[in-house]
C-alpha cells in the first residue's frame, strides 16, 4: 500500500506544479501586461508565456501516466469500495475526471502546434482558448482528484 | 490567402478526430484491448469481467489514438477546403441529431396518438444530415477557405458534454 500512496503523492505534487504553470500562463496569456511589472498580481501576470509550453506538455503527459497508473489500484480497491458505500456521485465524477484527462491529452498535440515559434498570428484566438480549456481541465481534474481521495472525510 | 501548415492540419484534425472517436468508442464499447487489474492480464478487443473488473479506458484511448493517427494523415494531404468542409459538415449533423432527437422525443411524450416512429434514432439522424447538406451547401464559401482552429476548443467540448450526459446516472440514483 505504500507504493501506491507514493505515487499518488507523486502524481499530486506533479499536478500542483502543472497547476501551477498551466495558470501562470492561461492568466498571461488572456490578461497580457503591458506595464512594467509592479504588485503580486501583475508579476503574475507578466510571464512570458511562451516559455511554459514544454514544461506544460511534458508535466501534464507524466502526471497523466501517473494517474493512469494509479487508476489500475484504484478501479479493483477503492472504486469497489465507494460502491459498496453507495458514493455513486463520487464513483461518477471519478469518471468524469477519466474522461476530462483524456480529452486534456487529446488537446496537448494542437496546443503544442498553436505555440510554436515562431507565433502564428492566425492561431492567436486558438492559441488563447486551448490555452483557457486546457487550464480549465487540469483544475478540475485537481479538484475532482482531491475530493474523489477523500471521499469518505469530504462533506461525509 | 496562405494555405495552414501540413503540421497545423494534421495537429488540428488529430485533436478532433480523437475527440470524436473517444466519445464513440466510449459509448459503443470499442476498446482495443481490455486490462484485468485484479489479475494484470491484458486481452486484445472487449472482454468480459475475469476475477475482478475489467478497464477499457486505455483499450479505447487506444482505438480513438489509431483512428485519430489514420483520419489527421488523411487530412494532411487531401486539400484543406476539403477538411474544413467534412468538420464542418460533421459538426452540423451532431448539433442536428440532437435537436431533431430531442424534438422527436418530445412530441412523441406530448402527443395523444401513438407515434412509434418518432422514437426512431434514424429518422432524426437523416433528418440531421439532410440538414447538415443543406446548411453545408448555403455556408458563404468563404467559410470553407482554410480549416478553423478554433474547432480544436469546440468539438472537445462538445465531446465533454456528451461524456457528461452519459455519466448522469451516477448522479441520479
Amino acid at each position: 500500500m505504500a507504493f501506491w500512496t507514493t505515487l499518488l503523492i507523486i502524481h499530486g505534487l506533479l499536478a500542483v506544479a502543472l497547476i501551477g504553470a498551466i495558470t501562470h500562463q492561461a492568466v498571461s496569456v488572456w490578461m497580457p501586461v503591458r506595464a512594467k511589472a509592479g504588485n503580486f498580481v501583475t508579476r503574475f501576470r507578466a510571464v512570458p508565456s511562451t516559455s511554459y509550453v514544454m514544461a506544460i506538455i511534458v508535466l501534464y503527459v507524466v502526471t497523466f501516466i501517473m494517474g493512469a497508473w494509479i487508476y489500475t489500484q484504484y478501479r479493483f480497491t477503492s472504486r469497489l469500495a465507494l460502491e459498496q458505500l453507495r458514493f455513486f456521485k463520487t464513483v461518477g465524477v471519478f469518471e468524469m475526471k477519466e474522461h476530462v484527462a483524456t480529452i486534456g491529452l487529446i488537446l496537448l498535440p494542437a496546443y503544442w502546434a498553436f505555440w510554436r515559434q515562431p507565433l502564428a498570428e492566425d492561431y492567436a484566438g486558438a492559441r488563447k482558448s486551448v490555452t483557457l480549456l486546457l487550464a480549465l481541465v487540469v483544475w478540475a481534474n485537481f479538484l475532482v482528484g482531491h475530493i474523489a481521495n477523500n471521499a469518505r472525510g469530504f462533506g461525509s | 490567402m496562405m494555405a495552414s501548415s501540413r503540421l497545423a492540419v494534421f495537429m488540428i484534425v488529430f485533436s478532433v478526430a480523437c475527440a470524436v472517436i473517444y466519445v464513440i468508442s466510449t459509448e459503443l464499447n470499442l476498446p482495443l484491448l481490455t486490462y484485468h487489474p485484479a489479475i494484470g492480464e491484458l486481452d486484445f478487443l472487449w472482454t468480459p469481467e475475469r476475477r475482478g473488473p475489467a478497464m477499457y479506458w486505455y483499450g479505447w484511448m487506444l482505438t480513438s489514438l489509431i483512428g485519430a493517427l489514420v483520419l489527421a494523415w488523411i487530412a494532411s494531404i487531401v486539400p484543406e477546403q476539403w477538411v474544413q468542409r467534412g468538420i464542418f459538415f460533421g459538426s452540423l449533423a451532431a448539433v442536428g441529431y440532437l435537436i431533431f432527437y430531442t424534438l422527436a422525443l418530445f412530441v412523441y411524450d406530448k402527443a395523444t396518438i401513438e407515434l412509434e416512429f418518432l422514437k426512431s434514432r434514424w429518422l432524426s439522424l437523416g433528418a440531421a444530415v439532410l440538414a447538415a447538406v443543406a446548411i453545408s451547401l448555403l455556408a458563404p464559401a468563404a467559410w470553407h477557405q482554410r480549416l478553423w482552429p478554433g474547432w480544436v476548443v469546440v468539438v472537445p467540448i462538445g465531446a465533454l458534454a456528451v461524456l457528461a450526459y452519459y455519466l448522469t446516472p451516477y448522479f441520479t440514483r
